[in-house]
C-alpha cells in the first residue's frame, strides 16, 4: 500500500522538525508532506532548510483547505491511503503501521487512531465534548466512534478523492459523520499520544465552545443537506 | 407619513447615489453592484415622492403607520442583500482555497523535479 503522510503545520516551529525526524526514523517506509499554512514564523525557513517535502501554501487558509491540498497532493500521485498526522507531536509515527494493517485486513475506508478503544475516558470538559460529538453520531450516522475527535485518521483511495473534490470538508468530526452516513466504514484502532510537546494548543476556552457548537450544527443539520 | 421622513428619504437616496458614484469612478464597483443600489435609490425616491403608495400597501398589510412599512422594507431588502452576499464570500473563499492550493502543489511539483535533476 503507497501511503502518504500529511502534516498539516501552522505556526508549528518549535516541534516540526522534531516530529518530521521523528516520523523519518520511525516509519522511513512511509512518505509525507509537511503543508505550511502560511505560517508566520520560521515554519517554512526550517522545513526547507532540513530538505522536507514541503507544500508551501502562499497565504493562510485553514486546516480545511491546508488539509485538502495534501488530498490533492496523494490523488495526483496515486497514493493508495492518506493519513492526517499532527506537527505538534501528539501523534507517534510508530501506530501509523498499526492504522495501515487494519485498513489492509478490513478493507475499511477510514481507520481512526482512537484513544478509547480499550482506554476509558476520563470526565474532563473536553472529553464531555468527544461523549456529545460520539453521541449525536451515533444517532444520526449508527456508527459508534469512540474518539471523534482524534486527529489521526487513515483514509483510502475513495476517501481521498472525497476530500479533494468536495469544498468546505475538513478533517473534522462532521465529515466522518457525513461519510459514515454515506456508508463509508470507519474502524477504529487503539493508539496512546502524547502531549502536544511545544507550541500553544489552538483550543481555548472560546474556541473550544465555537468548535463545539460548529461540529454539533454540522452533524445535525447542515451535513443532512449537502450533496 | 410626515414630510421629514419624506425629506429624509431623499436626502438619504442623494447621498447614497454619492457615494455609488464615487465608487464607480474609482473603479471598486462591479456594474452588478451598482444595479442593486441604483434600484434601492430608486425605491426611496419612489416611497418619498408617492407616499400613497406606502398608505394604501400599509392599510392593506395591516401596518399601523406607513412609516413602520417603509422600515420593513428597506430592513428586507438588506436582509437579501446580505444574504446574497454570504453565498458571494462563501464561493470567493472556495475560488481562493483552491488558487492557494495549486499555486503551492505547482512549486511543490517544480522544487521536487529540481531535486531529481540534481540527484
Amino acid at each position: 500500500m503507497k501511503l502518504l503522510v500529511i502534516i498539516p503545520a501552522y505556526n508549528e516551529q518549535d516541534c516540526i522538525v522534531q516530529t518530521v525526524e521523528e516520523l523519518r526514523q520511525t516509519a522511513p517506509q512511509y512518505d509525507y508532506v509537511v503543508i505550511n499554512d502560511g505560517s508566520k514564523d520560521a515554519t517554512k525557513r526550517l522545513c526547507i532548510e532540513h530538505g522536507f517535502n514541503l507544500i508551501d501554501l502562499p497565504v493562510n487558509i485553514g486546516l480545511t483547505g491546508g488539509f485538502q491540498a495534501g488530498m490533492k497532493y496523494a490523488l495526483r500521485n496515486g497514493y493508495d491511503a492518506a493519513v492526517q498526522f499532527d506537527a505538534d507531536g501528539q501523534h507517534m509515527p510508530a501506530y501509523i503501521e498499526k492504522l495501515a494493517a487494519e485498513m489492509e485486513s478490513t478493507g475499511a475506508d477510514i481507520v481512526i487512531g482512537s484513544r478509547f478503544v480499550t482506554e476509558k475516558k476520563s470526565t474532563s470538559m473536553r472529553m464531555i465534548g468527544s461523549r456529545l460529538i460520539s453521541a449525536i453520531t451515533k444517532l444520526t450516522t449508527g456508527a459508534s466512534i469512540s474518539d471523534p475527535t482524534s486527529g489521526m485518521r487513515l483514509y483510502n483511495r475513495k476517501m481521498i478523492e472525497c476530500f479533494s473534490s468536495k469544498s468546505d470538508f475538513g478533517p473534522e468530526p462532521d465529515s466522518i459523520a457525513y461519510l459514515a452516513r454515506k456508508g463509508a466504514v470507519v474502524r477504529e484502532v487503539q493508539v496512546s499520544m502524547r502531549e502536544r510537546q511545544a507550541g500553544e494548543s489552538y483550543l481555548t476556552f472560546t474556541r473550544s465552545i465555537e468548535y463545539m457548537m460548529r461540529t454539533c450544527i454540522s452533524i445535525l443539520f447542515v451535513q443532512w443537506f449537502r450533496s | 407619513m410626515n414630510i421629514t421622513l419624506r425629506v429624509f428619504l431623499v436626502v438619504s437616496a442623494l447621498a447614497v447615489l454619492y457615494f455609488v458614484v464615487r465608487k464607480i469612478r474609482k473603479s471598486k464597483f462591479e456594474a452588478s453592484d451598482s444595479i442593486f443600489w441604483l434600484f434601492f435609490i430608486a425605491l426611496l425616491v419612489v416611497l418619498a415622492a408617492f407616499p400613497r403608495i406606502s398608505y394604501g400597501l400599509a392599510s392593506i398589510l395591516g401596518f399601523e403607520s406607513p412609516s413602520n412599512f417603509i422600515f420593513l422594507c428597506v430592513i428586507a431588502i438588506l436582509m437579501i442583500r446580505i444574504f446574497s452576499l454570504t453565498a458571494k464570500v462563501s464561493l470567493m473563499r472556495t475560488k481562493l482555497d483552491s488558487l492557494v492550493q495549486e499555486v503551492a502543489l505547482d512549486r511543490n511539483e517544480r522544487a521536487r523535479r529540481g531535486q531529481d535533476a540534481i540527484d
